[in-house]
């Protein structure tokens, strides 16, 4: 949705909202905001951090997911990608947006134990 | 007792098994995509993993623990990859580990049951592989030992 004064949002930038919207919904991973910046997307007045979301030959929107993983993780990391896979296609289709997603990869780039912040 | 001293080397299985080509983190691929685990994080698991079994002490060598000593007591929290060495391919991660353990402790004992852990702990959190833990027993802590070093030398 745009905000007063916006341009709409690209589907790039739509896709990318709803994979960080997977992410807060995940329990135990949380964006990381490293990467100098390569790991984010901006669009429609907001940075999204985290999550790359980038346009491919085919026309299709492939995102890329960079995590830290909380400890204990509530699942096994390859479990916890399923499931944001799982979440992100979900909420794609329900947003008309299933045939615009591309390849889903999620990096997990760090573990935070208690005492750590991301 | 000296570093050198008290140091055994013990490696995972009878058949020595090539690591797989580091590359900087471990790859699982599936039918939707790729899930990729970072060093740093196959690094903390093993850290824990071993830290989880009694009589293990500490982890590192001498100037590693005394530089993770100074960094907890400057308030930057403990370094949960101290001592801790990994490779990790695409499906498949091979772990070096250095430990402290405490005396009287039996030491294969001890490398046995860091081993089984280190190897439970990284394949059910990470879904890679454990190929081989190397395990380097590099000191023996015993008792009184830091209460000792703290001790005013003047009265």
């Amino acid at each position: 949705m745009a905000r007063d004064g916006e341009p709409p949002a690209s589907e790039r930038v739509q896709v990318a909202r709803i994979a960080a919207e997977a992410i807060d919904r995940t329990e135990g991973v949380t964006a990381t905001p490293h990467g100098g910046g390569r790991w984010q997307t901006s669009g429609g007045g907001q940075t999204i951090s985290g999550v790359l979301a980038s346009e491919n030959a085919r026309g299709r929107v492939d995102v890329e997911l960079h995590l830290a993983a909380e400890w204990p993780p509530p699942a096994s990391l390859d479990e916890l990608g399923e499931q944001l896979r799982d979440r992100i296609r979900r909420s794609a289709e329900r947003g008309g947006l299933g045939e615009r997603l591309g390849a889903i990869s999620v990096a997990f780039d760090d573990l935070l134990t208690p005492g750590e912040s991301s | 007792m000296s570093e050198s001293e008290a140091s055994s080397r013990t490696t995972a299985g009878d058949e020595q098994r090539s690591r797989s080509q580091g590359d900087g983190g471990g790859a699982l691929q599936s039918e939707h995509g790729q899930t990729t685990i970072g060093e740093g994080v196959v690094t903390k698991v093993a850290g824990i993993a071993a830290r989880e079994v009694p009589g293990v002490h500490d982890l590192g060598g001498g100037a590693e623990r005394a530089l993770g000593s100074m960094s907890q007591k400057a308030g930057m929290g403990e370094n949960r990859g101290q001592g801790v060495s990994v490779e990790t391919g695409e499906k498949e991660a091979a772990v070096d580990l250095s430990l402290v353990i405490d005396y009287g402790e039996s030491i294969p004992r001890i490398a046995e049951a860091v081993r089984n852990q280190v190897i439970k702990r990284v394949e059910g959190i990470t879904g890679l592989t454990v190929t081989e833990v190397n395990i380097v027993v590099n000191d023996l802590y015993f008792p009184g030992d830091h209460e000792s070093q703290e001790e005013s030398r003047v009265s």
